[in-house]
């Protein structure tokens, strides 16, 4: 068996333009009207098949997006503002489905789209984490034995047993990326998550996903903007230009 | 559960209820729950006595209104008594459905930046719920307590040990409901002003503020079509002594909770997907 661990086919992802309100039920009524007695779907364009659900009101984010990543790379997603690569995470990251196409893979994904998603303000750091923890798929006893390692490396100590709506934004982001970066999943996969925080910070968060991608294993996905920085760390990259892998 | 094998597809089968993969975000249920009940009392001084507080009001309104004003028959039973059977038990199903039913408004920026069994939310709310509902059931035992040591006419039948399926049959019909609704409104929003007062007046449709036997014999079918009334009447039965308890009543309640979970889960899984897009 190969180490191919994510493995894309044809993934395409199309999204409805415009709004949805009165205009789009009178849509969704004849569309279903249509269906249901055989006839043609009136709002298919005369020159477009029937089967293919290419209509006029979507916008296509993906396309023929074709790729296989193999255990412990490090893949840089780059592209410009609006060429797909955060809907490429989320339909990776189960968040959304593909319109078409299908993806394969092997062991647990982490997915860090954001920094502190789910964090309750209210709850304290400890209870944050943990339920953090269980959001991104972790038991507790999992997290529990990384506790101190995730309290350590966000250098939070002090302010574990404070609620995160006092936190100010780089320990709130500290704390989160340090959850993510010590859970056990087999990929993890992150959206330009580290524009936040200090330049010190961002330089240890570089150093510890090196170290997790050589030390551990782990395949790191990353969307990136910051060539400078990251660069070194990508042993592969995937570029996007307008929904559509433009080299690899 | 490592190295375990995945595919992402674009359809899937409706009734592929992904039961496997709740059970495998189980920690997170628990997680889900524990958050819901702290973050509830943090930054309070009375915390879980507000739960009292709601319902006393409510049954002291209810006894002056429909109780002294109105006259409305409680059966023989302690006024208190009967209405606080009904306001307890309401609210479980009333709170449970309300919350479920905005279950991907209220979520939608982790839903929209995180992967986990979307389902498991709306069941923690309705075992969090739960909670409240176990502090008011234990006022209504205290109430209880009090009118039994005073000498007021009621007994407690067998059927009182129905009450955990009671329990399974009002979360059922809160829950059931709740997704339903979740699953409805996420492209058209209408649906959601209704929940709000149609809540209130579907609560003159159960038998809260009046027992089965007050009901006017035309109008009966129509108090019974709502599964929530035979779920108060047990509760009366069975604590109280006095409520319409048959088995067909019970079956009926039974069957039609089951239907409406079964039919919120399938909506409900075959929204979750791109859910995020239209929202």
């Amino acid at each position: 068996m190969s180490n191919v661990v994510i493995r894309a086919e044809n993934i395409a992802k199309a999204y409805q333009l415009g709004q949805i309100g009165s205009g789009s039920i009178s849509r969704d009524f004849e569309n279903w009207r249509a269906r249901i007695s055989g006839k043609g779907n009136p709002h298919v364009r005369i020159n477009e098949a029937e089967d293919e659900p290419f209509n006029s009101t979507l916008f296509w984010a993906l396309k023929d997006i074709n790729f296989e990543i193999e255990q412990g790379e490090t893949v840089g997603i780059l592209g410009n503002n609006g060429a797909g690569k955060s809907t490429l995470l989320k339909i990776i990251s189960r968040i959304t489905a593909p319109t078409s196409g299908k993806i394969s893979g092997r062991g647990r994904i982490t997915s860090l789209l954001e920094i502190g998603t789910g964090f309750h303000p209210e709850l304290t750091g400890r209870e944050n984490v943990f339920l953090n923890g269980a959001m991104l798929g972790m038991r507790r006893s999992e997290v529990k034995k990384n506790f101190d390692k995730i309290v350590d490396f966000a250098e939070i100590e002090k302010h574990i047993q404070t609620p995160v709506k006092r936190y100010s934004s780089g320990m709130y982001m500290r704390l989160a990326f340090s959850v993510a970066a010590h859970l056990e999943s087999e990929i993890l996969i992150m959206d330009e998550v580290l524009a936040v925080g200090d330049k010190t910070f961002q330089q240890k968060c570089l150093d510890k996903m090196q170290q997790v991608s050589k030390e551990e294993g782990k395949t790191i996905l990353m969307v990136s903007h910051n060539l400078n920085e990251t660069e070194r760390l990508f042993s592969k990259k995937i570029v996007l230009t307008n929904g559509r892998i433009s080299n690899s | 559960m490592q190295n375990k094998e995945w595919t992402i597809k674009s359809d899937r089968n409706l009734f592929d209820l992904q039961f496997k993969e709740i059970v495998n975000y189980r920690h997170l249920l628990f997680q889900l729950i524990n958050r819901d009940v702290l973050a509830l009392y943090k930054q309070t001084i009375l915390g879980p006595i507000w739960f009292f507080i709601q319902p006393i009001l409510t049954t002291v309104v209810f006894t002056f209104v429909f109780g002294k004003l109105a006259g409305v028959s409680t059966d023989g039973l302690p006024q208190p008594l009967f209405y606080l059977a009904g306001i307890i038990n309401w609210n479980y199903f009333a709170e449970c459905l309300n919350k479920t039913s905005t279950v991907f408004k209220d979520n939608a920026h982790i839903f929209g930046k995180v992967y986990f069994p979307k389902l498991i939310v709306p069941i923690s709310i309705s075992i969090s719920v739960l909670s409240r509902y176990a502090i008011q059931l234990l006022l209504f035992l205290a109430c209880l307590f009090i009118y039994h040591y005073k000498g007021a006419q009621f007994h407690i039948t067998p059927i009182f040990f129905a009450f955990p399926l009671m329990v399974i049959m009002m979360a059922s019909l809160g829950l059931g409901l709740g997704i339903i609704i979740s699953a409805l409104t996420i492209k058209y929003k209408d649906l959601a002003f209704l929940v709000a007062f149609g809540l209130q007046l579907l609560m003159y449709t159960t038998t809260v503020i009046y027992p089965l036997s007050a009901a006017p014999e035309n109008l009966k079918w129509l108090i019974q079509l709502n599964p929530m009334t035979s779920v108060i009447e047990i509760f009366r039965y069975g604590f109280l002594g006095k409520g319409d308890f048959t088995i067909s009543s019970l079956a009926y309640s039974l069957i039609t909770s089951a239907l409406i979970l079964f039919t919120g889960v399938i909506a409900f899984n075959r929204v979750e997907r791109t859910f995020i897009d239209t929202i």
